[in-house]
């Protein structure tokens, strides 16, 4: 028998505790869909003459839509149970297939826009906090407004403009040029790159999420920001700082060590909730650059009332969402021990 | 005192009097108020439509919805005006006229009913006589410029650009890339930015949806196909002939090879054909593409390189619509089975699938031994260039930045406003063909005001189209007198389109008893 210590054993149950999440989400899921008007047989035929409704009919049969809705619901909930996530009404292929194939793009680039928004938004918080109300300080709220209130919509085509069209340096869209695929590992390009070290093919896929990256993370990066400085001022007046300059600490680690540490706290709980939005919210920025992301796969799905493609990419999304919490939830024990899970 | 009780009672009457009157004019004198509905990327038109309405005295407002929620709606006869578009695909009126106006149809979103119309169809499509089928469609078009059951509007120009380098390349009417004939001056791989965000399949039984038969069709190739404008030309069939009004001969060129090695001969084409006509065929699955085949009821090999299509009933669109039935190998689709197909396709078309991600991109090769393609569409051979790219490219914007950088060598669907742009761009190629989809504004005829003709007449008099396709579509569109397209046939020039005359329907709204200004 494995002994648990109390924060593992605390680990698990949030983890056992997604489950009924997760069913509750498709039930969720299932029910919104069906109760938007439409016909996904009707749309998938499209515009054509002598499509009878026979026709049609025995389409709907044929995937179950023809069915009482608690049938439907019945047929549906007893699938998930058997790691089965149906058929994609439109794309008439299976439904974990597409997702397999866009859940990494859509991972990678949520990864790599909060890295990016981490690596602008601490040090920008971090340097107005430590002279506050200076000059940096004006400049970077100035600059955190400007990050939250661009739309991605328009700071991608601007980007491209930029950096692609005048300047030449960025490809327009895309992942990775054809011929530069790293070996495939976890379908993350960078990560594969790295791990097969593949240079060129990593060059080329750092080139290719450059723009993305910077189009999703702004927005967070000046929020990250915001949140780093107002905390960050609260901690530099409290006592503990106080004791630790008096101590003669050299303002360095004082900085880095006591008050960063504990500063971070609010930062990571911010992470965990935006990292969400970050991987449900890319749809915009997947469409500007091509991006083969799980967002525009969803967002199709919802159009097309492809019902088995939006049910399983919702409740793939709910799962990340919360694991991806949870793991704030251990990072908060490490950065302060009283915190407990 | 008693003067100015007579005068209060005076007064009073002729208040009662006048309020009387003006009620009853207000009943004569109804005022016509609409909801136009759209999506959203017909808004503005929408809102030009409506301005013209107001015009002439008609309370309008706009309403934008998701497509599919309004569609809903509109099938279900609750709405009253919507901008509705619908596309053809074989170049003949039925697939636009059949399903749009034919009473109780799929696409007749009007509820139009007229047992005249319906008879000059059903004549158009009976016959198998070119000039009969002609006669009846001008026919059908004279009844439904006079029903009016839409405010005919439009189809838009398809505006295509490549780089300078691209040589013979031609967009064509029915989207098709042909990438077989174009050359490169320079490289070997061609890549080409679709206006899809994604493309459904690569099995050619399994899709209903432009983009996806873009690609596909240059790694399979099907019995005919058709030029850049429309024309049916032979492609794998060498020939083929009418034996009477429901069957239909082909015969098959010999020596054609799929990709995996494997010869192509009649087998392969009764294969193709059963799996989209048989239920259940496709692993259990139904093909969505049965429809499309109209009256065809079956195939059969006549000899190993002959086929005989046999039908219910007259379709003279048959071969127009083989265009769109590509050919898969027999035996390689029976050993791999249908799913596997659809992720690794074998065709017999000048490009063979090398790898892809359906929301990503489509890597193609060529393939040597191909055995050259329509000899009615030269260049005749294998591909020229060695490799070509399909790039999924939703944004249009960036479509024309990556032509404009050189990172694709041909993009779809330029929007018109940036079409002006890329023309001045001597690295750039922009080239036009007529659009094959109809642009209208739908009238509820079901129910008051627009189950009178005379109000769905005034209201087709009351638009300012020229205006509108000016100023939202910069130019790049045709104003249609029906529904009927140019480039169908059957089409009939001697009707004009109705004239921009607010003065004719507000004649005519008030002679259906309404109010104008």
């Amino acid at each position: 028998m494995i002994r648990l210590s109390r924060t593992q054993a605390k680990i698990v149950e949030r983890i056992l505790a997604t489950i009924p999440l997760a069913l509750g989400v498709a039930v969720a899921a299932f029910i919104f869909m069906r109760a938007i008007p439409g016909d996904p047989v009707d749309i998938m035929m499209g515009e054509a003459a002598w499509t009878s409704e026979e026709e049609m009919a025995a389409l709907r049969g044929e995937m179950g839509l023809d069915e009482p809705m608690h049938v439907q619901l019945w047929t549906y909930l007893k699938q998930v149970f058997k790691w089965d996530l149906g058929y994609s009404i439109v794309r008439s292929r299976p439904v974990a297939d597409i997702i397999r194939e866009a859940l990494p793009a859509t991972i990678e680039l949520a990864v790599f826009a909060m890295l990016f928004a981490l690596a602008v938004g601490i040090p920008i918080g971090v340097a107005s906090a430590l002279n506050p109300n200076s000059f940096m300080d004006r400049v970077g709220t100035c600059l955190s407004l400007v990050g939250v209130s661009l739309p991605a919509f328009w700071l991608g085509i601007v980007g491209i403009l930029i950096f692609s069209m005048i300047l030449g340096w960025l490809p327009t869209s895309g992942r990775i040029a054809y011929g530069a695929q790293p070996a495939h590992v976890t379908g993350l390009l960078v990560l594969d790159a790295l791990i097969t070290g593949n240079l060129p093919a990593l060059g080329n896929a750092l080139k290719h999420i450059c723009l993305p990256m910077i189009t999703l993370g702004l927005g967070v990066a000046a929020v990250v920001a915001r949140v780093t400085r107002s905390s960050m001022l609260d901690v530099l007046s409290a006592d503990y700082v106080q004791f630790a300059r008096a101590k003669g600490v050299p303002e360095r680690d004082v900085t880095c060590r006591h008050a960063l540490r504990n500063a971070m706290i609010p930062t990571v709980t911010l992470v965990g909730l935006q990292f969400g939005s970050l991987l449900g919210g890319n749809m915009i920025v997947e469409t500007i650059f091509g991006w083969p992301g799980l967002g525009r796969v969803v967002v199709d799905a919802i159009f097309a009332r492809d019902y088995p493609v939006v049910q399983a990419s919702v409740m793939v999304y709910a799962l990340t969402f919360v694991l991806i919490n949870l793991v704030a939830d251990i990072i908060h024990t490490v950065l302060d021990p009283k915190i407990s899970l | 005192m008693k003067s100015r009780t007579i005068l209060t009672t005076l007064i009073i009457a002729m208040i009662l009097a006048f309020g009387f009157l003006s009620t009853t004019t207000g009943q004569t004198r109804k005022q016509l108020s609409v909801v136009i509905d759209t999506d959203s990327t017909r808004a503005d038109e929408a809102q030009a439509i409506a301005h013209n309405l107001r015009a002439i005295g008609v309370s309008a407002d706009v309403r934008i919805w998701e497509w599919n929620a309004l569609k809903e709606r509109i099938q279900a006869g609750e709405r009253q005006m919507y901008l509705t578009a619908w596309g053809s695909a074989y170049f003949d009126p039925f697939d636009i006229i059949v399903p749009k106006f034919y009473s109780g149809d799929r696409g007749n979103y009007s509820g139009y009913s007229n047992a005249r119309f319906d008879a000059a169809l059903d004549r158009a499509l009976r016959a198998v006589d070119n000039d009969a089928r002609r006669e009846a469609y001008f026919d059908a078009q004279q009844i439904l410029y006079d029903d009016a059951p839409a405010i005919f509007g439009y189809s838009l120009m398809e505006v295509e650009a490549a780089r300078s380098d691209v040589l013979n390349w031609q967009p064509s009417m029915d989207s098709r890339v042909n990438l077989h004939d174009v050359g490169l001056a320079r490289g070997d791989t061609i890549v080409v930015g679709l206006y899809a965000d994604k493309i459904l399949t690569l099995d050619p039984a399994a899709y209903r949806d432009r983009p996806t038969e873009t690609v596909i069709r240059n790694m399979f190739d099907a019995l005919v196909t058709r030029t850049w404008d429309g024309k049916v030309v032979p492609e794998i069939a060498e020939a083929w002939k009418a034996v009477s009004d429901t069957e239909y001969l082909f015969r098959i060129r010999r020596g054609i090879k799929f990709h995996n090695g494997d010869l192509l001969d009649a087998d392969d084409v009764v294969f193709t054909f059963d799996r989209v006509l048989r239920e259940g065929a496709m692993g259990g699955r139904t093909s969505p593409r049965k429809g499309l085949l109209g009256p065809v009821e079956k195939v059969e090999k006549v000899d190993q390189y002959t086929v005989r299509f046999v039908l219910s009933s007259p379709f003279p669109v048959l071969p127009q619509a083989l265009v769109h039935f590509q050919i898969v190998p027999r035996k390689y689709v029976e050993r791999v089975g249908d799913e596997a197909f659809a992720r690794k396709p074998v065709g017999c078309g000048p490009f063979k699938y090398v790898e892809g991600q359906f929301d990503d991109k489509i890597v193609m090769e060529r393939f040597d031994d191909y055995y050259g393609g329509s000899p009615s569409i030269p260049p005749v051979g294998p591909a020229r260039v060695k490799r070509a790219i399909f790039r999924m490219m939703p944004d249009p914007t960036v479509r024309v930045a990556a032509v404009k950088t050189g990172e694709v060598h041909i993009i779809q669907s330029v929007p018109s406003h940036m079409a002006a742009a890329l023309v001045r761009d001597k690295n750039i190629q922009v080239k036009s063909v007529e659009g094959t989809r109809v642009y209208m504004v739908e009238m509820n005829c079901r129910r008051p005001p627009f189950d009178d003709p005379r109000v769905r007449r005034a209201m087709n008099y009351a638009v300012d189209w020229d205006a509108i396709l000016r100023t939202v579509y910069a130019g790049n569109a045709t104003r249609l007198a029906t529904a009927f397209l140019p480039s169908g046939f059957g089409f009939n020039q001697s009707i004009v389109p109705y004239k921009y005359d607010p003065a004719r329907a507000k004649a005519l709204l008030a002679e259906a008893g309404y109010s104008t200004k």
